[in-house]
């Protein structure tokens, strides 16, 4: 495999990155907010992945990162979908602009 | 490991041991307390806790406290004593090996430990550790000594404390008894006064200070549900806040210029004579705030006034801790640093002592109460002493601390018989005759008379002809001081008239009130053995071979071993005076004695004065010189008027709008952060997509200005 340098991951980061922000800045579906946030993370995880590969001081450290990352997502979905299905049971929608009952 | 009980490798862990034993039956007393209020508020639902408060006594107090404090003071009392006799003996066998006996009778270790660096250490960490030399083993004996006696001598005293209820007729309240609160306090006391003697450094010593300070505040406010007493006690408190302020200066000077507050060290590094490490303004604003210190424990003016009213306390308390010990820590202080005081606070140490010494003993002369004749006599006698640390003459006044000690207690104690036995009669006035009714009481007292009046043979007479031979040597060596030798002349004289004057008005003559007299009764057996004892004491404690010289005493042959060595040529030539001297100084001393008594004998003994020539005392004496008044007038009402100005201007006005006063202001500024705080509430609108679009923004920001300033 021809080695391509690190721009071209770098690049592909930062688009999958602004997709992220893109999505839950015009979302008002709380899955689509979720989707976003995924995206925005996976980008994360494939700077980290790609620094590891190219930067000569690092060695594991990327991808040890990576997988942290990819735990603390799991985690993060599980409970944000736990709030979200409460959040439906109790308002009939998953509209996020609904979420102002602690509103002042 | 750290083997407390290792005497026989440092035998000065005996001290230490013996510091902590009162330490027992304080934490004793504390928990059977508490537990026993717990159940107290719920022994009338619930059975469980009601069994639990009968079997800590009930409504009762239990005297199991007093008994268990008596013990543990008497194994201190057991443990210093061996520790003395060891310590005389292998001050002896070691005398060739100072290091070795250094090493058994002193150790010390860090306490508290500021910054890491083992380098600099001795500047960054205050120390704990004891030392033991002639001075601390001797004061060490006495304090357990006597303590171990009022603590008996309060079992009986203190009995009324052991009902259920206590009728206070000064007051007009009724409460419970507080038996087990009063051996709390004793206790505490105790293990404190014994950590300051053994304590090696200033913070320690620092620590029991305090400690001795804060029992003595509880103790003189005991009854606090009376005005006087409460107000009594807090009056002690702030006076000894003044005194501690300067000691607190001078071990800042101490830590900061020397690194340490161990005394050995700083004596070493100082010994006399200007150290390189201070300017001479420091080296002398060091003793004085240490002296400051002294002055505040030891009730010397100016801050003398709060002695006097803390015989308000119960009486065992005015003798163990207003008399005999705590108040002495003052001179034992003085003693300690003597290396440290520079030639500028020796004179200030001489002339405060001469100036306490008189004007108490000339208070003492018209006081009809008999517990403040006493009080002021303790106020007298601890000028003297401070007098004679002053010149130089060490050995004597820290002798005269020991001794006073006895005496002082022993009348102390007799008073409280007095007291005791005459239903709280404290007035002079109303008594007399009661040698007839207490004899016990008025002939050991008359030995406590003898002693403090320097007559021969007595305890007193020892330390006193030291200090007054000590005193003309220093007058005569500098004409200038000639004072120095003149005051504790008269005061001499003075301090025996008026012991006598109060012996003859309580125990002689005819009986003033007939109902006193017929109500007087002697005490029980735990009160008079305490005093027969102390009476033994008065006597013999400085005794020596042969007994009519006055510089054969033993006590003093050991306590002038610990004398710290002082290159001080003025102080050297005194003390070849003195010697010379010696004979003509005791016998103008006896003489003044003497011619006091006598003085006292023909106005009150001869023929004893009815009630109504002994008026109500008037005067310059009477109002104390009018230290109190000043006081009263500066600090009292000036502070007053202060918090008055400081209230008026909070005050709002027609004139002056409330905004214009400190409330005002302070609203002002709450309300400015309040509109503050309304006024970005807008911003939170909850909208997630706001939010990341303000994060993005932001960043975009944050990198357009690194791409502008990185280029």
């Amino acid at each position: 495999m021809a080695d391509v340098g690190l721009a071209p991951f770098q690049i592909l980061a930062a688009f999958l990155f602004a997709c992220g922000v893109a999505c839950f800045i015009t979302k008002r579906n709380a899955i689509g907010l979720l989707m976003g946030v995924e995206l925005v993370l996976n980008a994360a995880n494939l700077n980290l992945v790609a620094a590891a590969r190219f930067v000569p001081g690092l060695r594991i450290e990327g991808q040890v990162f990576a997988i942290i990352v990819i735990v603390l997502a799991a985690a993060e979905a599980a409970v944000a979908l736990a709030i979200f299905l409460n959040f439906y049971n109790n308002h009939a929608t998953v509209d996020v602009d609904a979420a102002n009952d602690l509103k002042g | 490991m750290f083997n407390p009980f290792d005497f026989a490798e440092h035998p000065g862990r005996a001290y230490l041991v013996a510091t902590l034993l009162p330490l027992i039956p304080v934490l004793l007393l504390l928990f059977a307390a508490t537990i026993r209020n717990m159940a107290r508020s719920r022994s009338g639902t619930d059975s469980f806790a009601s069994r639990i408060y009968w079997l800590f006594g009930g409504d009762q107090p239990l005297k199991t406290g007093g008994t268990l404090s008596i013990l543990f003071l008497l194994g201190s009392f057991g443990l210093s004593v061996w520790g003395l006799l060891q310590f005389h003996e292998e001050a002896h066998t070691y005398h060739d090996f100072p290091q070795e006996f250094a090493t058994r009778w002193s150790e010390r270790g860090d306490w508290l430990r500021i910054g890491t660096s083992k380098t600099i250490r001795p500047a960054t960490a205050l120390e704990i550790g004891y030392h033991i030399d002639q001075l601390t083993a001797l004061m060490f004996t006495m304090v357990t000594g006597i303590g171990s006696l009022i603590f008996i001598y309060s079992l009986g005293y203190m009995k009324r404390e052991t009902e259920d209820t206590v009728d206070d007729h000064v007051a007009h309240t009724t409460r419970r008894g507080r038996f087990g609160r009063f051996y709390l306090y004793l206790s505490l006391f105790a293990f404190s006064m014994l950590n300051l003697l053994i304590a090696d450094n200033l913070f320690q010593i620092f620590v029991g200070w305090e400690l001795v300070g804060v029992c003595s505040f509880f103790l003189i406010g005991f009854y606090y549900e009376r005005k006087s007493a409460s107000s009594a006690a807090n009056k002690a408190f702030l006076v000894n806040r003044v005194g501690d302020a300067g000691l607190l200066i001078a071990m800042a000077i101490a830590f900061a210029s020397f690194g340490t507050l161990n005394i050995q060290e700083l004596g070493g590094r100082i010994g006399g004579s200007q150290p390189v490490e201070l300017s001479h303004g420091l080296w002398i604003l060091m003793g004085l705030g240490l002296f400051l210190g002294c002055v505040g424990k030891s009730a010397q003016i100016p801050l003398q006034t709060w002695l006097p009213d803390a015989m308000e306390g119960p009486t065992p308390v005015s003798a163990l801790i207003h008399a005999a010990t705590m108040v002495a820590a003052g001179v034992y202080l003085a003693g300690r640093c003597y290396p440290l005081f520079a030639p500028e606070v020796f004179l200030t140490i001489a002339y405060c002592g001469l100036i306490t010494m008189l004007v108490s003993a000339s208070i003492a002369l018209v006081m009809t109460d008999i517990k403040r004749v006493l009080a002021f006599s303790t106020c007298s006698q601890l000028g003297m002493m401070m007098l004679a640390l002053g010149i130089g003459a060490w050995t004597a006044g820290l002798l005269h601390l020991l001794t006073h000690a006895f005496f002082k207690a022993l009348l102390f104690l007799g008073a409280g018989s007095v007291i005791h036995g005459c239903h709280e009669e404290q007035d002079l006035r109303q008594m007399g005759g009661l040698r007839r009714k207490m004899p016990v009481t008025a002939y050991t007292m008359l030995i406590g008379v003898l002693a403090i009046s320097g007559m021969p043979f007595f305890s007193g007479w020892y330390s006193k002809d030291q200090i007054l031979s000590a005193a003309m040597g220093a007058s005569l060596s500098n004409h200038l001081h000639a004072l120095l030798f003149l005051g504790p002349l008269l005061t001499a004289g003075l301090t025996a008239f008026y012991m006598f004057r109060l012996w003859f008005l309580a125990f002689a003559g005819e009986p003033r009130n007939r109902t006193v007299y017929n109500h007087a009764r002697e005490s029980p057996w735990s009160m008079k053995w305490p005093l027969i004892i102390l009476a033994l004491g008065s006597i013999g404690v400085a005794w020596g071979w042969p007994l009519w010289d006055a510089e054969a005493s033993y006590l003093g042959h050991h306590l002038h071993e610990a004398e710290p060595i002082l290159n001080h040529p003025a102080f050297s030539h005194a003390h070849i005076l003195a010697e010379e001297y010696h004979v003509v100084a005791g016998g103008l001393a006896l003489l003044a004695g003497v011619l006091g008594a006598g003085y006292a004998w023909s106005r009150y003994g001869r023929h004893a004065p009815t009630a109504a020539q002994l008026q109500e005392p008037r005067g310059l004496l009477a109002k104390r010189w009018y230290f109190d008044d000043v006081y009263d007038f500066v600090f009292l009402r000036g502070t007053q008027k202060l918090a008055e100005q400081a209230a008026s201007a909070d005050r709002s006005s027609p004139e002056r709008p409330r905004r214009f006063t400190l409330d005002g202001a302070m609203s002002g500024l709450a309300s400015l952060v309040q509109r503050g705080g309304h006024a970005l509430r807008r911003t939170q609108t909850g909208q997630v997509r706001q939010y990341v679009l303000v994060l993005v923004l932001t960043l975009i920001g944050l990198l357009g200005m690194l791409s502008v300033l990185a280029r």
